[in-house]
Order: C-alpha cells, then structure tokens, then sequence
C-alpha cells in the first residue's frame, strides 16, 4: 500500500544520540544516548520494563516532545529544532499514533473518529470522508461506520483508532501498549492486523512490556533504564 | 544517504479551514447541550434584561424629553392654596388681570370648576359622573397649554357665548365620542351642550384632560356661574420665570400672600423624566451585573471543559493541530455559547417589549442599534470568557495533554 517512490529517505526514521534528561526536581534522565534507523515497512516492537523510558522515546519519535540533545530524522527530514508550529505540520502528515486509551471522541461516530485522523491535513471533507471509509474497511470495520464508539467493543474501538492513526498515509505509526486495555482474544486479533497492515508495507513500532505481544515484531529493541540494551532481529 | 538538513524538504503544514474550525468549536456543545443551555442562561438573562429596557424606554417614556420641549417650561399655574383662616381660601375675581401686568408675563388664562355631571343624554343619571369635570375657561386655554385638537374647534369669542362645549381627551374616551362629525350632545349640568372640539392629552395639565370645557360667557349665561377663577396659568418669559414665581403670591393676595399657591407644571414632567431615568439606570445596572455574571459563568464552564477534554486535546495536538488550532476550537466554543445566549437573549427581550407596548397601546419600536448591539456585546463577551481557556489549551504541552488517570 505504501508507495516507496514518495519517500525521502531509506529510513522512515532514524534517532542520533538521543537524550532525554527531565530537570525535576528530582533530576530524571529518562533517555541517555539512543541510536536506531527504522526502515521503512519494519514492524518494530520495543520493550522494557515499566519505567524504562519507552514513552518519552515514543513521544519524542512522534515530536510531542524535543529531546534534551541529539537528532531526529523522519524520513530523511530533521525535526529537531523546529517550531511547534512546524512540528503540528509533520504530524498531520507523517506520523501516526494509537494509544492505549483509544482516545476515540465520544459523540463522534467511527467513521468520523476516523476521519479526525484527516481533519489537519488540509484534505477536503468529501475525500476526508472517502478515505476513511475505506481505511475502516482495512480494519474490518465498515458495518459500524455510523457507530457511536460507546456502541463498539474495545477491540472495535483500537481497531478504529488504529485506522485514524493510518488514514493519512503516515510515514510509520507508533502504538504506545496499543493492547493494554484489550483481552487476550482482541489482543490477538490486534496484533495480526498490525501484522497484516505491516505485510501491506506500513511501517509500525510498537512499544510494549508485553513480551508475548513483542512476538509478532521481527526486530526487537530493549531498553533498560533509558538505554538500548539489545536490538534483535529474527 | 543521510539527510541531515530539511532545506530540500518542502515544509509541511497542518490547515484547517473555517468551516472544520466552526464544526470542532460547535463539537463540544452537541454532546454537551444541557450544560450549554444552562451555562448561556446568564447571557440570555442580561441580554433581554437590556434589549427589553431599552425597547421599553424607547417605545414609551423616552418622548417625554420630547415633549418638555415643545411643552416648555415657562408656564406657572396660580391657585388658592389652604390659608390660616377657616373659610376656604379662592382667587379674587380680578387676579387675571392683577397677573397680566406683571411684565414678563405674556399669557393669561383663567380656569373655574363647575359641580355637575356630564352625561350622554337625560334619561340615565345614576349620580356617576365618570369623574368628568366642568371647566369654564378662558378662550386662550389651548394656546397657554399648547395643546392641539383632535377634532373639531376650540372656543372662539362666537361659540363662548353658546352652549359649546370642548372635551378633553380622557373626557371625550369615556363618553365614547370618537369626532365631532354629526350633531354630538352631551347633557352637561341639566342643559343640552354641543361638542365642537376634543382636545389631544394636555401633558403640562392633566386634570383638564378629564374636563369638559365652556366659555366664561356661556357659563354665566346657562349655568349661571359668578365663582372666581381657581386656577390660571400664566406664561411668561423663561429668562423671568424665577422673578415672576417670586413676585406672584404678593400680586395676587397682596395682603394674603401665603394663601396663593404657585407651581411650574413642567416640574411634574421633569420628576417623571428623573423617575424613569432612575428605573432605566437600575435595570441597565441590572442587566449589566447579570452580563457579567453570565461572562464569568462561560468562562468558568470553559475552564472545566478544557480540564475535562485534556486528552481530546493531546489527542487533536497528535494528530496534528497547532497550538492555534486548539485555541480556535476552545475559543469558538466559547463565542458560540454566549451568540447562542446572546441571540435567545434579544428574542426574549423583544417579545418582553412587544407583550408590554401592546399592553400600554404603545407603538412597539426596538430600534436595530439594541438588536445589533445584544449580539455585538454577547460576541464581545464570549471573546473575553473564551480567551483564557483557550490559551490554557493551547499551552498545554501536549504529553502532559496525554497522560492518563
Ligand atoms: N514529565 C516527567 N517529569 C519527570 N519525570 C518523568 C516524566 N515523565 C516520565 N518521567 C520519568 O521518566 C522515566 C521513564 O518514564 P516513561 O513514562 O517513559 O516509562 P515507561 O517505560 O513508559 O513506563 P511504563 O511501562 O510504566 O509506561 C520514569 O522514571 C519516569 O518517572
Ligand atoms: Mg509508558
């Protein structure tokens, strides 16, 4: 589905000595000296334990936060000092993101939850529209178009929220514990979707401290306190 | 094949335009709508509190400042007042003509009550007299007043001497006489009376409003009167208004002055005017302390709103929406609000003066200014209960935005 020829770069994204240092009081180095490419169409999964700093790492991959030092390169483009205005931009373009709380708006339907993941991008409604329509029929979804996310189940619920996070075409996804609030069942049934759309050619990191979920990643980066401590590859 | 510069990169834009800007504002307040209308009612309150005031003060009372005007203020009304002595204190008989050679004076004109009812014909007479007066007058009466006719002729050096008489208008309203078209009689203290006039309400004297008023002459002739005159109203000059008041009582009653009472009759008009001045500055004030409640109460259910939708906002900020962006959204929130209260507002304030004028059979005039100016004022409002939060949203770093519990 991705089409490589738009990319800029081998990489969807790449981290240059990334350190993260929270001045407190007390004084927390959350990330110390993090280097890693992410190519495009990986299926990457990082894990570690609670508190090793895989939330700062993924919210500074999708520039919701500046790291203390270091650089970032998303698809060859590096963000590191640009505006917050700027940084918006290449979110709306670039990224996508799936949480573990869904954070799907209530009163929206899925269609139009979907269709969120469009509203910055300065798309016209109408295509807005189209092109949600059949992302939600990527996840399966197109039956509960018109539901309210109250109506769906938590697995229809990530589902939704994994396809706003894909509507625009993004140059990876990052899913924070997407399957922290599901069963084991919808956890399975996640996974094999991120697998799937990962086989279609989107590239997806995944941070968990599930290892079982970490299965499906064919590389596998761990970190221990803030730091790379492995980066398997099957 | 490391790109470390963005040069060659064309930059990328989040956008938005109006109509999405309006829709995510407006996105709040559809899943919300009970505590939108509660939190407008303060608006809405203030609003029709002022469009209604205004509306009434312009359809009724306003012309008063009008009137005062063309009424003047230069017309003194002389009559006896309570003496020292036992009898009842009146006016000699030549007072007129005492008043007339005081300088500034350039008008006089002389008024006696008559006993007697004024009836439509001569068979039902239950003693009513429907607090209709008769007034005998002198024929420059209309003029000192001046006051206009809304039918008919006043009393002339010809008709004085005849049984003619003119109504007020109060007068003519309870006898049911619409015009002087056709022969209308009234029997005025047992004798047959012709109606050749019906005067416009009298501002300046409302008493002769209730009058039916006969010349001196006719008087003396029909109903045999030779009382004094009881009250004369006197024009003089505005700049010696103050000099002749002081100098009336002792022209009057030289020996007697304090027996002679003397008033300007545009003085009940102006304590009116101050009167109402007084009740459309309280319920202005009113207003505005329930505008300012209303601003408070908006921005109060803003602020919860951006406390409560913390994660819509570090999910919107994800996704891509600038920190202006977020602002707009919260800041069209907030404008729709007090509009909605604004608008509602100015409705209710409009029927308010319309049920009201319709009630005093008032012409129902809103000018466009209260209209226009309710919706500026909740726009303005809600610009200002709106600012806050906004920027508190937009501000907020959008991890913090994202955290849970
Ligand atoms: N805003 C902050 N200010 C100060 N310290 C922080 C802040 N956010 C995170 N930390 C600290 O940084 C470290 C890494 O936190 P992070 O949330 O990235 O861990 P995590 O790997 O996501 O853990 P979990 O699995 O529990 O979600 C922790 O020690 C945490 O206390
Ligand atoms: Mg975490």
């Amino acid at each position: 589905m991705i089409n490589l020829e738009n990319r800029s770069s081998q990489f969807a994204l790449q981290l240059k000595e990334i350190s993260k240092i929270y001045p407190g009081p007390p004084i927390v180095q959350a990330l110390s000296d993090i280097s890693m490419s992410v190519n495009h169409g990986e299926l990457l999964g990082i894990i570690g334990s609670s508190g090793s700093g895989k939330t700062t790492l993924l919210h500074i991959m999708g520039t919701l936060s500046v790291p203390s030092s270091g650089s970032i390169l998303i698809d060859g483009r590096n963000v590191v000092g640009m505006s917050d205005k700027q940084l918006s931009g290449v979110r709306s373009q670039q990224i996508g993101f799936v949480f573990q709380e869904f954070f799907l708006l209530p009163g929206f339907s899925a269609l139009e939850n979907v269709a969120n993941g469009l509203l910055y991008s300065g798309i016209p409604l109408d295509e807005r529209r189209e092109r949600s329509f059949e992302m939600l029929g990527r996840v399966a979804l197109e039956h509960r178009a018109n539901h309210l996310p109250n109506e769906l189940s938590g697995g229809e619920q990530q589902r939704v929220a994994v396809a706003r996070a894909l509507v625009h075409n993004p140059s990876f996804v990052l899913a924070d514990e997407p399957t922290g609030n599901l069963d084991s069942e919808n956890t399975a049934s996640l996974m094999e979707l991120f697998t799937k759309l990962n086989e279609d050619g989107t590239t997806v990191i995944l941070i968990t401290h599930d290892l079982e979920v970490a299965e499906s990643a064919r590389r596998k980066i761990t970190l221990r306190d803030g730091r790379v401590y492995s980066d398997l590859s099957r | 094949m490391d790109h470390s510069t963005s040069d060659k990169f064309t930059e990328l834009h989040s956008k938005m335009n109006l109509r999405d800007i309006f829709s995510v504002g407006s996105s709040g307040l559809r899943t919300r709508r009970v505590r939108a209308a509660l939190s407008v009612t303060g608006i809405t309150i203030g609003i029709a509190a002022l469009v209604g005031i205004l509306g009434l003060s312009q359809s009724g009372s306003a012309d008063l400042l009008k009137d005062l005007d063309a009424l003047g203020t230069n017309l003194l009304t002389v009559q006896a007042g309570d003496g020292f002595r036992s009898q009842e204190a009146t006016l000699s008989l030549d007072a007129t003509a005492m008043i007339d050679r005081i300088g500034p004076v350039y008008q006089v004109s002389a008024t006696t009550k008559i006993t007697g009812g004024v009836f439509l014909n001569d068979l039902i007479q239950d003693g009513r007299t429907k607090g209709i007066t008769i007034v005998a007058a002198d024929l420059n009466l209309l003029s000192a007043q001046r006051g206009s006719l809304k039918s008919g002729k006043f009393l002339d050096e010809m008709t004085s001497q005849f049984p003619f008489v003119v109504l007020g208008s109060v007068a003519a309203e309870r006898l049911g006489i619409r015009n002087t078209s056709g022969d209308q009689k009234v029997w005025l203290k047992e004798k047959w009376f012709m109606v050749i006039g019906i005067m416009e309400p009298l501002p300046l004297a409302a008493d002769l409003d209730r009058s039916a008023i006969i010349g001196y002459p006719a008087a003396d002739k029909f109903l045999g009167l030779d009382e004094p005159p009881e009250v004369i109203y006197v024009r003089a000059y505005p700049e010696h208004i103050y000099d002749v008041r002081s100098v009336m009582p002792a022209t009057v009653n030289p020996e007697n002055p304090e027996e002679v009472q003397v008033g300007r009759a545009s003085d009940v008009l102006e304590a009116r005017i101050a009167a109402s001045d007084t009740f459309l500055n309280l319920f202005v004030g009113l207003g505005a302390v329930a505008l300012l409640v209303g601003t408070i109460g908006i921005a109060n259910v803003m602020v919860i709103a951006v406390i409560e939708r913390r994660n819509e906002i570090g999910l919107r900020r994800a996704l891509g929406a600038t920190k202006f962006h977020i602002a707009s959204q919260f800041l069209t929130e907030s404008l729709l609000l007090s509009v909605l209260g604004g608008i509602t507002g100015v409705a209710v304030g409009m029927s308010v003066t319309a049920t009201y004028a319709i009630s005093q059979d008032w012409s129902i005039v809103i000018p466009v200014y209260v209209v226009v100016g309710g919706i500026l004022c909740s726009i303005l409002i809600g610009g200002i209960a709106g600012f806050y939060p906004a920027m508190r949203a937009a501000n907020m770093s959008p991890t913090e935005a994202l955290r849970t519990k």
